[in-house]
């Protein structure tokens, strides 16, 4: 498949991110019923799925080129969010292949690899015509990239990357690229167990949620990849909504109006999925982030009606855990003059083929 | 932002000696060593009391009965420079205990993580005072002996809400600036890690 990129959109300063209507049609919308359900919501990452952007190991979009134009902004402004503690070279390497196996594999008109080899020694060509880069190197040898090879290639994909660490029936973030984090700090949390980088999340940690998790993951396999959904809000179309930059981003919170909202509020999905590394044994924890404003997703008459519902019924300690707390009775009200209390099919898919002209 | 119910905080014990290890190693923040901990080592650590080394932080001259072969070290740096250079070295079957206020427990863990001791090996006691050393999420600077829920960075001067999240590898506290979403709207500071 062949991607119309938009090298030149932005997600700081003019904001000149845009969803195209294909795009927003493919959106990962997270709510498959009306109410709020608090769950691990966890299942296969096959190739299919309720929309497109489910049916690929590693989706590429249209926001491809300009996402990774805005990680290097980040990563120029504050190195600290790609960080690798040294027994994790291996799961390192580990992340390369899988990455620039899936890429070459899913869109061949963007991107190849030449293998003269399988094995570490072996001299690997990689080409990522979207950004115009032919490197030639041997595979297992940092010294031959030019940089560590979990760097170098999560620099080349879009959303943020952690490696865990499997040991003592526990999983440690021991390697991370994080530069599009719903307001989570790597250089904090970098060699952090399961539960103490989960320590801030409400409610879940009561219903046992994170034991159950960190049980399932620890026995998780290779060649069977897992996915799940999470969400929040974002003010602006962001990817650098880390705490370090709060100070920047914090004050759009108040910023919102009953006529900017539907332009400037937007819904921050991640696209988690879970891969066995095969030769280190650790996790790979992808988490792309996919962007769209309440504007947009009003597009889709089953998603404004539904965003309505679950965002009335959200919990208490989520609402503030989120961040939610300034903005939400005016995104109600918003939402509100798109849902007209008619009965919505269970699902997360669109329903429609194409999209009203606006 | 709330201060919620955050499972990152460590919870400390009192100290528990293993009778079956072969060597007992209690590093002691002296400051915090009131006669009634002292006497509380005495009792757990009677029996181990053989093979017991005390390595007692700064604090008072006249320690008076103890159980085990006590040392007096200067300083933190001390311990660290001890721990790396114990000629021995210490082996599986050793244990360490501390006892002190939190950003001594998690840097004497640290350096004994760093000498090759498994977690399993080591127990940490909270005793003294409950001051935070509170780590900056925006310049990733640290701010010592914080006492008070709201405290000034001492690397950027932004006003930091201290929060429950801990990091045992920086033994601090997470800090986020107070008034970020509203400027200059900062609520007055309570003594709260007195």
């Amino acid at each position: 498949m062949t991607l119309a990129f938009k090298p030149d959109e932005t997600f700081r300063g003019d904001y000149t991110y845009r969803n195209s209507d294909a795009a927003i049609l493919r959106f990962p919308f997270p709510f498959p019923e009306d109410r709020y359900m608090y769950s691990v919501n966890i299942e296969p990452h096959t190739r299919s799925g309720p929309t497109d952007v489910f049916r690929r190991p590693f989706d590429v979009d249209e926001h491809y080129i300009a996402e990774c134009r805005d990680k290097a902004i980040t990563l120029e402004r504050d190195p600290s969010r790609c960080q690798a503690l040294p027994h994790m070279m291996l799961a390192q390497w580990d992340t390369l292949e899988l990455l620039m196996e899936s890429l070459a594999a899913d869109y061949p008109a963007h991107f190849a690899l030449i293998k003269e080899g399988d094995d570490f020694g072996s001299r690997w060509t990689w080409i990522n015509r979207p950004l115009g880069i032919e490197q030639s190197f041997i595979f297992g040898n940092p010294d031959t990239l030019p940089c560590e090879p979990f760097e170098y290639i999560t620099r080349q994909a879009q959303g943020d990357f952690a490696i865990c660490d499997q040991r003592d029936n526990n999983l440690f973030m021991d390697a991370g690229m994080v530069t599009s984090q719903a307001d989570w700090s790597l250089a904090f949390d970098v060699g952090m167990s399961f539960m103490e980088w989960h320590g801030p999340v409400p409610l879940a940690h009561q219903a046992g949620v994170f034991e159950r998790a960190l049980k399932f993951l620890l026995m998780l396999r290779l060649g069977q990849p897992m996915r799940r959904l999470n969400w929040t809000m974002t003010i602006n179309p962001r990817l650098d909504t880390s705490p370090e930059s709060y100070p920047e981003w914090g004050p759009d919170r108040a910023s919102l109006t009953p006529d900017n909202i539907g332009r400037k509020l937007h819904l921050r999905v991640e696209l988690q999925t879970l891969w066995r590394l095969p030769r280190s044994n650790a996790i790979l924890f992808p988490i792309r982030c996919y962007l769209a404003s309440l504007d947009e997703l009003a597009r889709v008459p089953k998603w404004g009606a539904r965003l309505h519902r679950v965002l009335s019924t959200l919990p208490p300690e989520l609402v503030d855990y989120k961040g939610l707390t300034r903005f939400l009775p005016t995104a109600l009200d918003w939402l509100a003059a798109h849902d007209d209390g008619r009965e919505l099919p269970i699902g997360i898919e669109p329903g429609i083929a194409t999209l009203t002209p606006r | 932002m709330m201060i919620s119910d955050i499972k990152s905080r460590p919870i400390y014990r009192d100290l528990a000696p293993e009778p079956t290890a072969s060597g007992h190693l209690l590093v002691v923040e002296g400051e915090t060593l009131t006669p009634a901990l002292l006497a509380a080592f005495a009792s757990a650590f009677g029996p181990v009391a053989p093979r017991l080394h005390i390595w007692l932080v700064g604090g008072p001259q006249d320690v008076g009965a103890h159980p085990g072969r006590l040392w007096r070290l200067g300083s933190l740096a001390d311990v660290e420079d001890s721990l790396s250079c114990a000629s021995r070295g210490f082996g599986i079957g050793d244990r360490l205990y501390v006892s002190g206020t939190e950003p001594f427990l998690w840097r004497v863990a640290e350096a004994a993580g760093h000498v090759g001791f498994a977690s399993g090996q080591i127990q940490l006691h909270h005793a003294g005072s409950l001051r935070r050393r509170v780590w900056c999420t925006h310049c990733h600077s640290i701010t010592d002996d914080v006492t008070t829920h709201i405290a000034d960075c001492a690397g950027c001067g932004r006003h930091l809400l201290v929060r429950d999240h801990f990091s045992r590898r920086l033994g601090a506290f997470m800090g986020v600036m107070v008034d970020a979403e509203a400027p200059g709207q900062v609520p007055a500071r309570e003594e709260v890690f007195a």
